[in-house]
């Protein structure tokens, strides 16, 4: 998946109205609550087949930070 | 020899808290795409002068009002809300329905996997001669766990009761069942203070989790993001397998119903095991999960949703706190 479409999916999965780019934190933005979190590991999961953890969850901050917990190599 | 569902009924308290309600207590938070998202409208709380076993009671007494509660010879108590640390809540339950004495009557404690194990425990006491019929009961009252802060537990989680009737017949209904544990998850879904091992202390520290939700170690507590992965790592495969091992194809099954939890983890599982819609039971919108009530009141909601008396090949799973899992496959005709 190229790192775009994986914002643009996020962005409609998630339904935000704020921008993101690769450093937004996710964490700082509005729409960001325990939904959006199940919503991410379902979203994760259903695309590369890794699972985030609570752990995981805990340590994510940019968009960026999430690409490289699901593996850069999977990215385009 | 077999065993056979004969019929089930449940009961939610008469408190209705709709998301409106909740939304006048959190303001904040976006209930309408909560709704929309996992699926839950209301939720019914117990008022504190009701019990577990009081709600027990009105879901056994519901049954009675059409089968001879005088043909109960075993009372199957699945409950993570006792009356007392002792006795037995099925020796208080026997008294006061009004049961024979010369019956067999136990708890036992199991959340979202109770229902299915229930079964199970029920199918194999039905190979003893002088157990013919089974009063198997699930109640829970999680609403007196969650702390008045905790907006997540307090949306997703309903309390109710259920009563089911599992009658010994010549032709089996009920398939083989296959089970599930892994304690090392013990921590996941807890209430922490009040029994063994730690006790209640009421001045217990103010804890947050997740966004805003508050709670104590006397409270309930769910590691919402880890039950979910636990859920969806285990339950697809643990599917196949309690289909491999009844030697059925899911394209034979008429329903697959799994404990209801939330919508969106169930459609996550649904996608998964590749289950088409139609044959997929969600319905969650009123009640809220349950825990081990789910799978009874999703049974019975079906199968007064059948339009023949066709017999049917339904699959059951429950799933949760434990970690535990379980599931079988019954079959059913007539509206339970």
């Amino acid at each position: 998946m190229k790192k775009q479409d994986f914002i643009l999916g996020l962005v409609e999965e998630m339904e935000l109205e704020t921008p993101i780019t690769l450093d937004t934190n996710i964490k700082n933005i509005d729409e960001w609550d325990s939904m959006n979190a199940m919503i991410l590991i379902g979203f994760v999961s259903d695309n590369f087949g890794v699972t985030l953890t609570s752990n995981d969850l805990e340590k994510i901050s940019t968009i960026e930070s999430i690409i490289e917990i699901i593996g850069i190599e999977k990215f385009e | 020899m077999g065993a056979k569902i004969t019929a089930i009924e449940y009961v939610f308290p008469n408190r209705k808290i709709t998301n409106d309600d909740l939304v006048k207590q959190f303001p904040d938070y976006d209930f309408s795409r909560f709704e929309e998202k996992v699926g839950i409208k209301n939720r019914y709380w117990v008022d504190n002068d009701e019990t577990a076993l009081s709600l027990a009671k009105s879901a056994c007494n519901k049954l009675f009002k059409r089968i001879d509660k005088k043909s109960i010879d075993y009372i199957l108590y699945c409950t993570q809300s006792p009356e007392y640390f002792l006795p037995t809540t099925a020796c208080i339950l026997q008294n006061e329905l009004g049961l024979r004495n010369n019956i067999g009557a136990l708890d036992f404690n199991l959340g979202c996997s109770g229902y299915t194990y229930g079964l199970s425990l029920a199918k194999g006491l039905l190979n003893d001669t002088n157990v013919k019929n089974i009063l198997l009961v699930t109640s829970e009252t999680y609403s007196k766990y969650i702390h008045p802060m905790d907006k997540s537990n307090l949306a997703i989680f309903g309390d109710a009761a259920t009563a089911t009737l599992i009658s010994f017949c010549e032709d089996d209904n009920f398939g083989d069942f296959l089970y599930g544990t892994d304690g090392s998850g013990f921590d996941k879904l807890i209430v922490k203070n009040g029994a063994g091992k730690h006790k209640f202390y009421a001045e217990e520290e103010l804890k947050q989790y997740g966004n805003d939700n508050m709670f104590t170690d006397n409270n309930l507590y769910m590691n919402g993001p880890d039950v979910f992965n636990f859920t969806l790592s285990v339950i697809p495969d643990f599917t196949l397998q309690l289909l491999e091992k009844n030697k059925i194809a899911l394209e034979n099954i008429d329903q697959v119903i799994f404990h209801q939890a939330n919508k969106f983890m169930l459609n996550q599982l649904r996608k998964k095991i590749k289950i088409n819609q139609d044959k997929f039971y969600i319905d969650i919108e009123d009640g809220g999960n349950t825990v081990s009530n789910t799978l009874p009141i999703a049974l019975k909601k079906y199968s007064n949703s059948k339009k023949t008396n066709n017999i049917e090949n339904i699959i059951l799973v429950g799933f949760g706190v434990g970690l535990s899992w379980s599931g079988g496959l019954v079959k059913i005709s007539e509206k339970l």
